[in-house]
Order: structure tokens, then C-alpha cells, then sequence
């Protein structure tokens, strides 16, 4: 989103205010709406959950905090949403120490705790009407409604909390965490033990967040998804950041090679190309090239024209995060556990 | 502090509490059960016919004199058990607290007795367990009956006597001394238990957690528990007070400092609900918890047995618990009227509730 369309959707939304001017509204478009310094948090007796991190997030983005469980991406956010003391190190957001003075900003907050859990007893409409409440704000039932139906959950605006599935659940959770309009949200594992769809579901809702001109600072350990949403990210290990930067340029910089596909070809094939000097391996049922430098392409394009292996189609797949992920941690991770 | 946060948290809370519906149950139905039950079984001025087993192995006229007037006292059935039967097998079989036995030659001993003034008394021997209340019981009835057998015989008259009268009024029932402590139960159970179930489950919820993230204090969030409990006891206190006194005619009366003493309730339990549930991690644990706290606390109170004739450390210990001064408050300004004893107690009741209270929202966290 550009600049103007975020000062666009600011001034009609009301946010650009004299308590909150333009300037400094563009001096967090430039500098970062969050900015962390050497942030750490140890628990004895001498566990680094978080070890002197450093990051800003520029206003308007979606962050991500990718790695898998026990790297500190939570107790990073936790920190960053005024539910943890940081050991040593700081960190602004909306230029506030959030250390000293995390009040001033918690209305412009918005939080989706992990494993966040709806009142079991309570309808989406009542938790909302009470949720806004919480942050000294009426909202008419027409307005609570439109905000039920914004995050997909029209058709059960009457299931108890309790009763509604995972997914239901977190978009509840997310339609708690934007009552007090925030300008930065926190999404702690939004979609951890979802089902594809759900997760899908959830993606449009917070790439939707992000286009009402929301920061969105999103933990995960699903590297799909980082990929698809982010547009900066922070892959943390062992409590510290290891890479960072946008989905592109970490595939840039730690991704290796570029692959070509040959589709519906078996192990013959394979054997094919090794006499021709062609390093492959299959992969689902196809026959993977790797080509390690993108201007090579059309060279290896041409060299496998040439050889008698009859294939269904051929296409280019890049690297994805889950390679860059493999490349700098040497571990492939699933659910967020490490896997040799 | 937010009056519409607070009113927010209390609606909300109060919505979730009434559909649960065990929670709605011990509110209302419990306490209304409770007096119901006790009424049943104590409405009668509190003392009900018991059996009694007597073997007799005298032939004579003086043991059946003693059951003669036995039968006359009205609180006992006599149940007669076979001379042939050995009585100490006979107790064991059938677990008996309690039986009686007239030795054979019971009344020859009496008659050799009036002639002969060296001549031992004749002995009605009880059997049993004396620690347990219906033993005691019936030596009591025993005891006085030969005391009367021995009046009549030396033809002579008491020359003192005993005559009981209610302390507050003649027209109260025993239900109407039982129905504070009934109250004090309730008000207990109802704000420590659930409290301390609520704070546990908070946490493992994340409830907490996302309150943490609100505008909403935990001060504020405690006061709100306290409003709720004192509308939701006071509620709970009408209803078993109407129905206590349509079905037993109670007299007692309910004030505006027997209001005031419910709120003050609902403040000391609700806060040390909150207390317990600092140091509880999970919902399952919390009932196991405030019942280790809320079961001693509801015998020692003196809440239905009076503690007078229990042992010195006992009711030193009794006079630590808040529900001791709560439920004596209670009774003081409802069945004594005396509201000047109730206003010390109800003190006593609001200084351990600011201790309490300052303890837990000090130790309570929603964060790490």
C-alpha cells in the first residue's frame, strides 16, 4: 500500500487526530512503529528464551515472527504487548517506552493471545458488546454485527462460545482483538491446529486487517504461511533473530537453487539424465532439476528438450521459505517442531 | 476506577454464572434445600422418638416401672430383645449405638434394698459406644427416669426444677436460629468456591491473559466480583428466607444490616477465593483446594454445632475464621436484634476482608 492510501484511510477513519498527528504518524512510516533494541528475557537458571533481538516494523506491514516452538517468538510478542518484563533491552512502540508507560498505548493495541479460548458462555455478540466495554467503548449492535459478519462468522452470531469449532473460535478471538479499532495487531499462532480451509479463511482476514491499514505483527511456525502474508520476517532460533528481511529477499540471499519440474516421468528418467551428466531427484512422483544459478535456466531448458524422457509438463519452482529455513537451521520443521 | 468497565464485568460474569447451571443451583436451590431438609428434621423443636433396645432379665415390678415410665417421656420407642439373646453378640450384629439391660433379679435387689439400707443399689446396665450422641442420649433419659423411680419410692417431690424459655422471643423456632448459620454456608460456598474456581480457570483459559490486554484494572475486575456476589446472595438470602418462612413460620428478621453483613460477606469470601486461586494452577484442583479451606472453616464457625464444650485450641482457632464472626453476626442482629454485637463482629468481618482483599489483587497476576 502506498503512502497516500494510508493517509487516505487514516483521515476517514478518523485515526490522523491532534493527539495523534500527521507527523508522527510519518515518522513511524519511516522509522517504525515498533522499534526493538537488544531485547532479551532469561529465565534462570539459565534458559535465553529471548537474547538481545533487535527489529522496527514500519507502519502498514505484516510482520512475522517465524520459527519453530521454544524459538521466543511469543515471549518476543508478549513483551511487545505489555504481558511480560523484558530482562534487558528496550522497546517503543508508537514511540512509548512499553516498558513504563504501556497504558498510554493499550487502546491502540490489539491482542490475539495464543491458544486464545472464547467465554464458553457467551454468544460472539455479547463478547464483543463486553469486550468493547473493556476498552470504554459503545458500539451499536448494527456496528458489532458488521464486525461479526467482517470476520466470516454471520451464521453463528448465536453459538455459545463453547460450542463453536477451532476456527470459529480464533475468528472470534480476532474479532475481540480489532473492537478498539487497533492501529498495531498482535496475532499470536492465529491459525496453529486449523484445518486448510479454516486457515485459508483466515489469511483473507488478515491480509483484509491489513489493507484497513492496520500493522500486523503475526507469529508462526507455518512457513507457508509467512511466505504468503508477510511482508517482513524475522525467522528466530533458539531465541534469537537469524534471518530477516522480505519472503524474496530471504529466498534471495539463503535459498539456493532454482528447480525444474518434469511432470508424470519415473526413476528411468532420472537414470536418463545422470548419463547425461544432469544431477535430479524425484520428488512426489516427478522428477526434480535442481539448477543452482537462475541464468543457467534456459541452458538446462534446452539440454533436457534434447533427451528422449517422455514427460507430462515441465515447469520452474523456486525456493521457498521452507528451503531457506532448512538452509540456515540444517532442520526441516513440522508444526513447529524441528525434524533431523 | 471505570464504572463502565466494572458494570461491563459484572454483566458479562453474571451472564456466564446463571448458564451455568450448577452454579444456579447452589445459589438458590441449595440454601432452599438446606433449610428445607433441617426444617424436616429439626421442625419439631429439634427432637425426634429414638429406639431403644432393652433387655430385660428381671421378672419383677420395678424394671417394668422403669420402662413404664420411660414410655411416658415420648422421646423413646423401646424395642424389646429376648432374655435368651447374648446381648454383647446381639450390639455387634446390629450395630448398635445403644441397648439396655435389667439384670435378672433387678427388682429383688431394689426390694432387699429398702429393707436393708447397707444393701448395694440395684444396677440398670447400659451398653454401648459412648462417644457416639445417641448414647449419651439415652443415659440422659435413663438417668433421669431412675432418678424419678427413686422419688417415688422414697415418696418425695423435687424440690428445684428446671424450666427452659427462649432467649429472644417464645415465638421462634429452631429454624429460625439455624436459618444464619444456613445463610453463612451459602454466602461462603458460593463467593470462595466459585471464586477460587474462576481465578483457576482464568489462567488456564488465558482468560487472564486477555484481560491483561484491556483497559479493564484488576481492581476493578475484583470489585466487580464483589458487586455480583452481594446482588446474587442477597437474591439467594430473600428466596430462602420467603420459602423458610412459608413452610416453617420463622420469625427472625432480615435488616438492613443483615443486608449489609451479605455484602460483607460476599467481600471477605469473593477475596479469599481470589487468594486460593493465586496459588492454584488448574480448574481441577480449585474444588479440592476450597474445600480443604471452606469444610473446617464451616464445622469451626459454630455455624450448627455450638463449639462452647469443644477443647480451648479448637475455639481459638474458631475465633480466627471469619465465618465464626459472620455467622455470629448474622445471628446477632436477626434473631437477638442486638445490632451493636453485630456492627463489632461485622468490623471484625470487614478488617480481615481489607486484609484479604489487598493480599490478593497484590498477589493475583494477569501477566507472566
Amino acid at each position: 500500500m502506498s503512502e497516500a492510501e494510508i493517509w487516505q484511510i487514516e483521515e476517514d477513519e478518523g485515526l490522523i487526530t491532534q493527539a495523534y498527528p500527521r507527523r508522527m504518524a510519518k515518522r513511524e512510516l519511516k522509522d517504525g512503529i515498533i522499534e526493538v533494541e537488544r531485547l532479551s528475557k532469561h529465565y534462570p537458571p539459565d534458559l535465553k528464551a529471548v537474547d538481545e533481538i533487535s527489529f522496527t516494523i514500519k507502519r502498514g506491514q505484516i510482520f512475522s515472527l517465524l520459527g519453530p516452538n521454544g524459538a521466543g517468538k511469543t515471549t518476543a510478542v508478549e513483551i511487545l504487548e505489555g504481558l511480560r518484563e523484558p530482562t534487558s533491552g528496550s522497546a517503543r512502540i508508537f514511540g512509548v517506552d512499553i516498558s513504563h508507560d504501556y497504558d498510554k498505548i493499550r487502546k491502540r493495541v490489539g491482542i490475539l493471545p495464543q491458544n486464545f479460548e472464547p467465554f464458553e458462555m457467551l454468544r460472539p455478540l455479547e463478547a464483543l458488546e463486553y469486550w468493547a466495554h473493556l476498552f470504554n467503548m459503545k458500539k451499536s449492535n448494527k456496528e458489532l454485527l458488521e464486525l461479526i459478519e467482517s470476520v466470516g462468522l454471520g451464521g453463528k452470531k448465536d453459538a455459545m462460545g463453547g460450542k463453536m469449532s477451532g476456527g470459529e473460535k480464533r475468528k472470534l478471538g480476532i474479532a475481540m482483538s480489532l473492537i478498539n479499532d487497533p492501529e498495531l495487531l498482535f496475532l499470536d499462532e492465529p491459525t496453529t491446529g486449523l484445518d486448510p480451509k479454516a486457515r485459508r479463511d483466515l489469511w483473507a482476514l488478515i491480509q483484509g486487517i491489513k489493507k484497513r491499514g492496520a500493522t500486523v505483527v503475526l507469529t508462526t511456525h507455518y512457513l507457508d504461511e509467512a511466505e504468503k502474508l508477510s511482508d517482513d520476517v524475522a525467522i528466530m532460533n533458539k531465541g534469537r533473530v537469524i534471518a530477516r528481511g522480505t519472503p524474496d529477499q530471504l529466498i534471495e540471499q539463503y535459498g539456493k537453487e532454482t528447480y525444474i519440474v518434469l511432470v508424470g516421468v519415473g526413476q528411468t528418467a532420472v537414470e536418463e539424465l545422470a548419463k547425461r551428466g544432469i544431477t535430479s531427484h524425484r520428488e512426489n512422483g516427478n522428477v526434480v532439476v535442481p539448477v543452482s544459478n537462475p541464468r543457467e535456466l534456459r541452458t538446462m531448458f534446452a539440454k533436457l528438450s534434447s533427451i528422449q524422457v517422455e514427460f507430462k509438463d515441465m515447469y520452474t519452482r523456486r525456493q521457498t521459505l521452507e528451503d531457506v529455513f532448512l538452509n540456515l537451521v540444517g532442520q526441516k520443521m513440522d508444526e513447529g517442531v524441528l525434524r533431523a | 476506577m471505570s464504572i463502565t468497565r466494572i458494570l461491563a464485568e459484572v454483566k458479562s460474569y453474571g451472564k456466564q454464572y446463571m448458564r451455568n447451571k450448577s452454579a444456579a443451583f447452589f445459589s438458590f436451590a441449595f440454601p432452599v434445600l438446606m433449610i428445607l431438609i433441617f426444617g424436616a428434621m429439626f421442625g419439631s423443636g429439634g427432637i425426634s422418638k429414638m429406639t431403644i433396645q432393652v433387655q430385660n432379665l428381671d421378672d419383677g415390678q420395678y424394671s417394668q416401672a422403669i420402662l413404664d415410665l420411660m414410655n411416658k417421656t415420648t422421646l423413646v420407642n423401646i424395642k424389646m430383645i429376648s432374655p435368651e439373646t447374648n446381648l454383647t453378640d446381639y450390639i455387634k450384629e446390629n450395630s448398635l449405638d445403644v441397648a439396655i439391660q435389667f439384670p435378672a433379679d433387678f427388682s429383688g435387689e431394689i426390694s432387699q434394698g429398702m429393707s436393708n439400707t447397707s444393701a448395694l443399689a440395684a444396677k440398670v446396665v447400659l451398653y454401648g459406644d459412648p462417644s457416639q450422641s445417641t448414647f449419651g442420649t439415652v443415659a440422659s433419659v435413663v438417668g433421669q427416669v431412675v432418678v424419678q423411680l427413686n422419688y417415688n419410692m422414697a415418696h418425695a417431690r423435687p424440690l428445684a426444677e428446671m424450666e427452659v424459655r427462649h432467649v429472644a422471643s417464645a415465638n421462634y423456632s429452631m429454624m429460625d436460629y439455624f436459618l444464619p448459620g444456613v445463610i453463612g454456608i451459602t454466602v461462603m460456598t458460593n463467593a470462595m468456591y466459585s471464586m477460587t474456581a474462576v481465578c483457576a480457570t482464568q489462567k488456564s483459559k488465558g482468560y487472564s491473559k486477555m484481560l491483561a490486554t484491556t483497559l479493564l484494572r484488576k481492581d476493578e475486575w475484583l470489585v466487580s466480583k464483589f458487586i455480583f456476589y452481594t446482588v446474587l446472595l442477597t437474591t439467594s438470602l430473600l428466596l430462602t428466607y420467603f420459602v423458610g418462612s412459608l413452610v416453617f413460620e420463622m420469625h427472625s428478621s432480615i435488616t438492613l444490616l443483615t443486608i449489609v453483613l451479605i455484602a460483607a460477606g460476599a467481600f471477605v469470601f469473593t477475596s479469599m477465593g481470589m487468594l486460593l486461586g493465586t496459588v492454584i494452577k488448574d480448574a481441577e484442583s480449585a474444588n479440592a483446594v476450597a474445600g480443604a479451606i471452606g469444610f473446617p472453616m464451616m464445622f469451626l464457625s459454630g455455624a450448627f454445632f455450638p463449639l462452647e464444650a469443644a477443647p480451648a485450641w479448637l475455639q481459638a482457632i474458631s475465633k480466627g475464621i471469619p465465618l465464626t464472626y459472620f455467622n455470629d453476626a448474622l445471628r446477632d442482629t436477626m434473631v437477638f436484634a442486638n445490632n451493636a454485637s453485630a456492627l463489632t463482629n461485622l468490623a471484625i468481618v470487614g478488617v480481615i476482608g481489607v486484609v484479604v482483599f489487598v493480599l490478593a489483587s497484590r498477589l493475583m497476576s494477569w501477566k507472566e
